[in-house]
């Protein structure tokens, strides 16, 4: 991909005795689109605002585009926000809405009324000129809220949880809108959420956030299936999170029972967590798998079924197309290259983002 | 940094504009001086005063009681209304909304002389009851605009789950839905209670005889100047709110529901109890009950009562519990300002007055409008210690002494500081002297002010030449550009304080002056002035005549008489009163009781008859608002 | 849904005979003389000079507090605004706290501090400057106005600029607005209603007082609410005190459909 559009360096962030980011580091590439994804007070909503400009960092800066902005006031900045509510302009028409950053930069009527144009046009709102925001369902107010920022032709677009106050098929309509947009637009989104679905959906690359860290950064394949700590693991889809120990390279020993892995260069005897998705743990008759266990748990939802299953004490969590019973007996099977092996927190803090949910 | 400095200096700023005159009248309670004008030392004594001044006291807890009877009843009303609006239809519920907004729009003036007027239609005496009337009328408004936000909150859901659950629609609303509203009832019930505590101009048109609330007391003495316990009662109330409001607010979070979630370490819950419930509890139900014990104590109701309406400051009020004690009967005392306002109250008869104590000319008026009762001298043995030459002053107006019995009289002269004057004064011209710019305090009122103009052209002061008349007026309004304020009582403050240099007064009030201001003297100017005498006369629609009469004996009486001379230290006809007073100076006073022979031509001011009242109001009009 | 109707029947009694009601009664009395018969000369009464001359003064000093108060408040309720909830509330206090001395007594203390050898000008002497001559001054009464009424500019204001979401305005920066343009083009309008009721609250009350005209005046000012009380408590002019009050009624009405109507068309051609 491109080079760097926006770098942050060692940026921090305190409110208060709160700090909400802690030395942060990033950088985003043009024509990505980015998702910022955490939970709530994780700071990415910070750092959306800083980037926006509503927040000045405390330490570190922004670097956009080769030029330091991180004391440019939000109006000399080459880059537009969805807001979360979309914010729109109550006393103004639809037309006004989407016109109000083309007046202030003097643009001619024409190019104005082309624009309002084009854009209601993108977002599938054509005639909606003259009606007033409240009128409008929220989905028309989102799509307004961001045919108002791109008819700016911004190099960046900011959305901050945009999708958060629609509904679930509302929601995945956008989500297709979003990347349709992004595609006909080719400019860089930079996406904040906490819905992983939403980012596992749209992005390009994702970046995991807690607690004012970045947790991990990579492709939504990578963090689903990699993920390199525990929060990650448990933040971004279900999945077992074990204590394992490491017995040597490729074997590890989960709740006393060796099972064969593809990881290295852990060391010997070391204590790890191991991240097991509930997909890919295969269920076998008795004795046929490494861990015998009962099913005590079974829902059905839809294209699988969900089963917990003890064994070894420990509730594991099964997804199967397959059906078995509650009070069935049931062996676990693991592939290898389904065992994700993780490093044990060093930090007190790390431990404390394993004990967040 | 500098815009947060900015901000801050202009909240500074703005905290000065509204809190100076409330620090002003916080020192003023602890200022030893009678006058506000002047600074005495350091007192508590208003603070003990306060509690013995019954008429402060029956007016602090007529107030309390009608904010807080109007407030609940409001609250009542308001809410039950503001739960069946928020049921209607869209139409109806504006034609309510409109409704609701009619007093909040509509002048006060106007709808306090609307209110007067429905209650004078309808015979019901203006009173206690009207009050509370109107009051509850203004704060409704205020509740629905309270209750009904909250309403829109609450979801119609919670309260079908209730019925759904099996509660009784009753039930179901006040388990349900009031908890929810109850902070828009209480914070309605607070502003109609603040609303109602604050009001002037609404009581000032519905109240009566003998029923004041704060305002209304403060209202009446504004002009005579008001008497520090008032600052006092008001310091109390102020510091004991702030502290309260205080208490509630800086006791930490609980029910501020309107915040966001703020993240507050809670204090122990009992603490917050105390802080915000038991606290503030108490100190509400200390002033209410206080109130309540105060005025059993002070109210013992007797059957007998007496009316009075007398002018301001015009009586000791000891000699008022004196009476009542010795007697048993209840005075009931209200004051007015003017001749012309005492006037049309008891020509309408609205309000049925005992005795009252109008000055010559309006005896003269009442009498020829045949509203005054013929006093039973028998019923005043008494009348004796009035000197002769006063009765025979009476004759001018009361041509037969049957009306009126002698109370004060006195001159209108010109109060001067000798030391902000320079040549010896003598005449009325120094009042339209350019040097005096803004520093001439004129009398308030239509006869006074046309009685200096016409003696100074050298006609009479009962004139009804129009010639003259409008001679005077234009003389008047040519005097406007240097007069400080026309002011009634207040003269009296304003030259103790140095605030003007020359001011027209009655004798009486020039020696209470002079003793607290040295500087000053009195003079009568030698083109003549007036004399005048206050009596007490006895409506004819007065229902306790023979209580009125015990009252004007009593005042009669040398002892009493003394009391108020002293108090008051207007000149009393009562003969025998004046060998009494044993400051020689005062008794042999030119002021208080000159040589009649040796002053300049004295009038006195006779009644005109009514073309001519309206011609001298006109142009008084005129004067003033030119 | 029926019997909840029925709550509203108390106060539809209590409006009706005491507001609505009242309010006929004046109407009768301006249309009618002493002998009860019809006429039209109550309300003429407004147009005599000196009546003219009362009104007159009364909408000029009750208009100029009216602006000073918005000039004033406007500043202040953004400052308030910006402050977070639980300062705001005490500092909202403080405007309603003073409510609780008395009014008179609050007008009257300007007195004293205004007078020539008051608390100001004695200050002023201190520091050497020229005294502050506005007592029983025009500008005296304004003072009186603007220190009555502001927190009822204040308090409107306040709400509706607390109630606008901090992401509008930041919308507006973010589409290249500069603090002017964002105060002008988005603050502005959306406190637009605020404004209007604070207006309405200063500009009735301070075209209508009496007592502050009373107090401050120096007897030497004479307002239309001057003049309608003397109608009914001096003059015991009933007729005449209905007539203007009337007047001054439907006055205040226009004004109040003049605001609103600007305030619709305003909110029409902002584009």
């Amino acid at each position: 991909m491109s080079s760097k559009l926006i770098d942050f360096v060692h940026v921090s962030k305190a409110y208060g005795m709160q700090t909400v980011l802690d030395d942060l580091n990033l950088y985003i590439r043009e024509n990505e689109f980015l998702t910022l994804l955490g939970p709530s007070g994780c700071g990415k909503t910070t750092t959306l605002r800083i980037l926006g400009g509503f927040e000045t960092p405390d330490t570190g800066k922004v670097i956009f585009d080769g030029k330091d902005i991180t004391n440019l006031p939000p109006n000399k900045r080459q880059l537009n926000t969805v807001f979360q509510k979309y914010a729109l302009f109550t006393h103004m028409t639809i037309a006004e809405n989407i016109a109000f950053g083309l007046k202030i930069k003097n643009k001619s009527r024409q190019y104005i009324h082309d624009k309002i144009k084009y854009a209601l046009k993108l977002v599938n709102l054509d005639g909606y000129e003259n009606r007033m925001p409240d009128s409008l369902s929220g989905g028309q107010q989102q799509r307004i809220a961001i045919a108002r920022a791109i008819v700016n032709e911004p190099k960046v677009l900011l959305l901050d949880e945009p999708l958060g106050a629609l509904d679930l098929k509302l929601r995945q309509d956008m989500q297709y809108e979003l990347i349709r947009l992004k595609n006909e637009l080719g400019i860089t989104f930079i996406y904040v959420t906490h819905d992983q679905e939403e980012a596992l959906t749209m992005s390009d690359t994702i970046v995991v956030m807690n607690q004012g860290y970045i947790q991990q950064i990579g492709t939504p394949e990578k963090i689903y299936n990699e993920p390199e700590n525990a929060f990650v693991a448990d933040f971004i889809g279900e999945s077992n999170i074990i204590s394992a120990t490491m017995v040597k390279d490729r074997l590890v020993k989960i709740l006393g029972v060796p099972f064969p892995c593809v990881d290295e260069g852990f060391g010997q005897n070391t204590p790890v967590d191991v991240v097991i998705r509930p997909e890919d743990i295969d269920l076998l008759k008795p004795g046929e798998g490494s861990i015998d266990g009962v099913v005590t748990h079974l829902i059905f939802k839809g294209v699988h079924y969900e089963m917990e299953v003890m064994a070894n004490n420990y509730e594991w969590l099964v997804h199967s197309t397959d059906m078995f019973p509650v009070g069935t007996e049931v062996s676990i099977h693991v592939d290898p290259y389904d065992i994700q092996i993780m490093k044990k927190p060093e930090s007190e803090d790390e431990e404390a983002v394993n004990i967040e949910e | 940094m500098i815009k947060k400095s900015i901000q801050k200096i202009y909240l500074a700023l703005i905290f000065i504009l509204l809190y100076a005159p409330i620090v002003t009248l916080m020192v003023l309670s602890f200022n030893e001086s009678r006058t506000r004008a002047k600074w005495g030392g350091f007192t508590l004594k208003w603070y003990q005063e306060l509690f013995k001044n019954e008429q402060i006291m029956s007016a602090f807890y007529t107030t309390l009681l009608i904010a807080f009877l109007a407030a609940a009843a409001a609250t009542v009303i308001g809410t039950a209304a503001s739960i069946a609006i928020q049921g209607m239809k869209q139409r109806w519920r504006t034609m309510y909304m409109g409704l609701t907004n009619i007093p909040m729009m509509n002048a006060e003036i106007v709808m306090g002389v609307s209110l007067m007027l429905l209650f004078i239609a309808l015979r019901m005496t203006l009173g206690f009851g009207t009050i509370l009337i109107a009051h509850i009328t203004f704060n409704i408004p205020y509740v629905i605009l309270s209750v009904s936000p909250k309403l829109r909150q609450t979801s119609r859901h919670t309260y079908e789950a209730a019925l759904d659950l099996g509660a009784s629609p009753l039930k179901a609303f006040f388990k349900v839905v009031f908890p929810d509203i109850v902070p828009g009832v209480l914070s309605g019930f607070m502003l109609a209670f603040t609303m109602s505590l604050d009001d002037f101009v609404i009581t000032h048109f519905t109240k009566g005889p003998g029923i004041d609330t704060l305002s209304t007391k403060i209202y009446t003495e504004v002009r005579k100047g008001i008497k520090p316990e008032i600052y006092a009662l008001s310091t109390i109330l102020f510091v004991s709110v702030l502290v309260l409001l205080i208490l509630v607010n800086y006791s930490p979070d609980g029910k501020e529901e309107e915040g966001e979630k703020k993240k507050v370490r809670k204090p122990s819950r009992a603490k917050v109890i105390f802080l915000r419930r038991i606290v503030p509890a108490a100190i509400c139900i200390l002033f209410v009950f206080g109130g309540i014990y105060y005025a059993g104590e002070n109210q013992v109701m007797n059957s007998e009562k007496v009316v009075v309406y007398n002018w301001g400051e015009y009586i000791d009020p000891e000699v008022l519990t004196m009476f009542e004690e010795e007697t048993g009967i209840d005075v009931v005392y209200e004051e007015f300002e003017t001749n012309e306002i005492l006037y049309p109250k008891i020509s309408s008869g609205a309000i049925a007055y005992d005795a009252i104590c109008p000055s010559d000319y309006m005896i003269q008026r009442m009498m020829e409008n045949d509203l005054l009762a013929e006093i039973d001298f028998d019923n005043i043995p008494n009348i004796k210690y009035i000197g002769s030459q006063y009765m025979e002053q009476s004759r001018q107006f009361d041509p037969e002494n049957k009306y009126s019995v002698p109370y004060c009289w006195g001159t209108v002269g010109i109060l001067y500081n000798k030391t902000m004057v320079d040549e010896p004064v003598d005449s009325w011209g120094i009042l339209w002297d350019e040097k005096y710019r803004d520093n001439i305090l004129m009398q308030d009122s239509v006869r006074d002010a046309f009685g200096v103009a016409l003696r100074y052209l050298g006609y009479s002061l009962n004139s009804t030449d129009l010639d003259e008349l409008t001679e005077a007026r234009d003389l008047l309004i040519e005097q406007k550009p240097l007069v400080q304020a026309y002011v009634i009582d207040q003269v009296r403050d304003k030259m103790i304080g140095n605030e003007a240099a020359i001011g027209v007064i009655y004798s009486g009030e020039a020696i209470y002056t002079q003793k607290e201001n040295p500087d000053l003297e009195y003079v009568v100017p030698k083109e003549g002035s007036n004399i005048w005498i206050d009596s007490w006369v006895i409506p004819k629609n007065a229902e306790n005549k023979e209580n009125a009469e015990k009252f004007i004996n009593f005042l009669c009486r040398p002892d009493i008489a003394l009391m108020n001379f002293e108090y008051i230290t207007y000149s009393t006809p009562n003969t025998k009163a004046r060998e009494m007073i044993e400051d020689e100076a005062i008794r042999n006073s030119t002021i208080a009781f000159p040589d009649l022979e040796k002053l300049p031509e004295l009038e006195t001011f006779q009644y005109l008859g009514q073309k001519a009242d309206e011609t001298y109001g006109e142009l008084w009009n005129q004067v003033k608002s030119s | 849904m029926k019997s909840k109707r029925l709550l509203a029947g108390p106060y539809l009694f209590w409006s009706v005979s005491f507001v609505v009601i009242p309010l006929l009664v004046i109407v009768y009395y301006a249309f009618t003389n002493d002998e009860g018969g019809f006429t039209f000369s109550n309300l003429a009464q407004i147009t005599t000079a000196e009546n003219l001359k009362a009104l007159g003064l009364s909408i000029l000093l009750s208009l100029v507090s009216t602006v000073v108060c918005l000039l004033l408040a406007y500043p202040l309720a953004m400052i308030l605004s910006q402050k977070n909830v639980s300062q705001t509330s005490f500092i909202v206090l403080i405007f309603i706290l003073p409510m609780w001395m008395n009014f008179l007594l609050r007008t009257m203390a300007w007195q004293t501090l205004l007078e020539k050898n008051g608390v100001i000008n004695s200050i002023l002497e201190f520091l050497h400057l020229p005294a502050l001559e506005i007592i029983n001054t025009p500008a005296a009464i304004i003072l009186g106005m603007v220190y009555n009424f502001l927190p009822f500019m204040v308090l409107p204001i306040y709400n509706v600029l607390v109630k606008i979401d901090p992401n509008v305005l930041n919308a507006a920066r973010d589409l290249g607005a500069n603090s002017v343009q964002t105060f002008l083009k988005v603050t502005l309008p959306l406190s637009i209603p605020g404004v209007i009721s604070g207006i309405t609250m200063v500009f009735v009350p301070a075209l209508t007082t009496f007592v502050i005209s009373d107090l401050l005046g120096g007897g030497k000012i004479l307002l239309i609410g001057n003049v309608i009380e003397q109608s009914f408590k001096q003059n015991s002019n009933w007729h005449v005190g209905s007539g203007l009050s009337l007047v001054l009624m439907v006055f205040i009405i226009a004004s109040m459909a003049m605001v609103a109507k600007y305030d619709k068309e305003d909110g029409g051609a902002a584009f």
